[in-house]
């Protein structure tokens, strides 16, 4: 085992650059994947009939086909293509749109937003509507009875399969070395080209991608420990209701 | 045509519900066949039936959460005429004169409906904030007052899951007369609890009764019904077999099935 390149400033500058590019990736695909989950949800659930039909269609085939083709579509497919705009190159959007690191959270966000969509769309499904009916009845309009009530609880139906999906967003970032943006597997595939190691700076990424997704895993389960209504113990965050149901209605 | 009269006072100004000839449909079903009803300011009107009878159809009519297909109905100086139309939407209802007529009445419902990402105190406090506008110290204040008076001041803090159904309901009566409303409905409000647990809604809801509050009741607890309401209406198969005083009802009524529905609670 050699780890003396450990030493060398330019491979730590890789590796510290990669380390906080993989961190606002999955920043940025996190926060904009759940609130394009909450669209399409709602979007399906609620939205007109066209509209849902749409989302449908882009769920499956976000969910259909594969993550690195999708990042090579739009990198190479719809990149090269915003590149023949006429002016594009002049403009000041262009430094964002020549940026790897914004097709990576742009193909990141869509694969989010499909994913945990669908499951935001069973979670708000299985919140009973008497608890909407609820607000309803209280002249609530329906943005507060969306907001306040209906969506805060499918959140919390849901957090723990939301908690799987987020780290399983954490570790699909090593896919974007593929389109020459600097993380991790990257800033690795340079020391290892430059020192024919290729174990060593492996393992150390291994372990630094093991030690986020613990704090990921970590920092989850506390949200979903202090979610308000969650029952305490583990395996009953289920709040217990109609314990008193009489054996029939009406 | 649907129109919708503005928020005039109806003739007489002492009635809380006035609804004329409500028809309320799904599909082919007839759920309400012409039913007409009337709630005088502060009292107490309880409306018993069988299963399908159209009890909660109709009580749910009366904040809008079903709306009628025909029908005229003036609810808290709310004046609203529901025609025909072949989508059952009301034309003229707009939005906020509806949320406007849910904010003066309150619904206390069968399986209790909390907010369960609430506190107990965040569902009384609630509708208050968000639909009324208080601030969070009057509203505070407005729900310490009503959780007081159904005996849940100390569970302030606890989630609707930590409660009994009785105590569950209670909080779900606090959260209506938070809203001070008009009038107060009631679905079925001792249906889902065990029998132990009921009076201790009941002596709540009766509490409610000696106040003066104008409520209207869909109940199985024919004893409580008797004894509470100043109106009882039987309805039968979506019509109104027989309204009138308990005494009315459950005594001297003539109506067959009336008679062969109440007999166990006259016995």
């Amino acid at each position: 085992m050699d780890f003396s390149w450990l030493a060398d400033p330019f491979y730590q500058e890789y590796l510290l650059e990669g380390f906080v590019n993989t961190l606002w990736l999955v920043a940025v695909s996190a926060v904009g994947g759940l609130i394009l989950a909450v669209a399409v949800a709602m979007a399906r659930l609620k939205g007109p009939r066209p509209l849902a039909w749409f989302a449908h269609g882009f769920t499956t085939v976000m969910r259909g086909t594969p993550l690195l083709v999708q990042l090579f579509f739009f990198y190479y497919g719809v990149g090269r293509l915003l590149e023949g705009i006429p002016g594009i190159q002049d403009s000041l959007i262009w430094p964002i749109l020549r940026d790897p690191f914004f097709y990576g959270a742009l193909t990141f966000i869509l694969s989010v937003g499909a994913y945990s969509g669908e499951v935001l769309r069973g979670a708000l499904l299985s919140v009973p509507p008497g608890e909407r009916e609820a607000g309803r009845a209280f002249g609530m309009s329906p943005f507060q009875v969306f907001f306040r009530l209906w969506l805060p609880r499918a959140v919390q139906l849901c957090l723990p399969t939301l908690t799987g999906e987020m780290i399983l967003l954490l570790k699909s970032v090593p896919l974007v070395s593929t389109i020459a943006l600097m993380d991790l597997l990257q800033a690795a595939n340079i020391i290892r080209d430059e020192t024919f190691l290729v174990y060593e700076p492996l393992m150390l990424i291994a372990g630094i991608y093991l030690a986020m997704t613990l704090v990921l895993t970590v920092v989850l389960r506390q949200v979903e420990r202090h979610f308000p209504g969650m029952q305490p113990t583990r395996h009953r965050w289920l709040p217990i209701r109609g314990k008193e149901q009489a054996p029939c209605k009406n | 045509m649907t129109s919708s009269l503005h928020a005039t006072p109806s003739a007489s100004s002492t009635l809380a519900v006035e609804a004329r000839h409500l028809v309320k449909r799904y599909g082919d079903l007839e759920v309400l066949r012409d039913v007409s009803l009337e709630v005088p300011e502060g009292s107490v009107t309880s409306i018993i039936g069988a299963s399908g009878s159209g009890k909660s159809t109709l009580l749910r009519c009366l904040n809008l959460l079903e709306r009628p297909n025909l029908g005229e109905l003036a609810i808290a100086d709310e004046a609203i005429r529901f025609d025909r139309n072949p989508q059952g939407d009301v034309v003229g209802l707009d939005r906020r004169q509806l949320q406007r007529l849910r904010a003066k009445v309150s619904m206390v419902f069968q399986q209790f409906n909390l907010w369960p990402h609430f506190t107990v105190l965040g569902n009384v406090t609630e509708a208050p904030m968000r639909v009324k506008g208080l601030s969070r110290r009057r509203a505070n204040a407005l729900a310490e007052h009503y959780l007081e008076r159904v005996g849940m001041a100390d569970k302030r803090d606890s989630y609707p899951a930590y409660l009994s159904g009785g105590q569950q309901q209670r909080v779900a009566i606090a959260r209506a007369l938070a809203m001070e409303p008009r009038l107060l409905l009631f679905d079925e409000p001792t249906s889902a609890l065990d029998p132990e647990r009921v009076s201790e809604v009941l002596s709540v809801i009766r509490g409610l009764a000696d106040e003066g509050r104008t409520m209207v009741l869909v109940t199985h607890e024919m004893a409580f019904a008797r004894d509470v309401s100043d109106q009882v209406v039987f309805l039968d198969r979506g019509v109104v077999g027989v309204a009138g005083t308990p005494q009315d009802v459950f005594e001297d009524s003539e109506h067959e099935r009336c008679r062969h529905f109440v007999a166990p609670a006259v016995c």
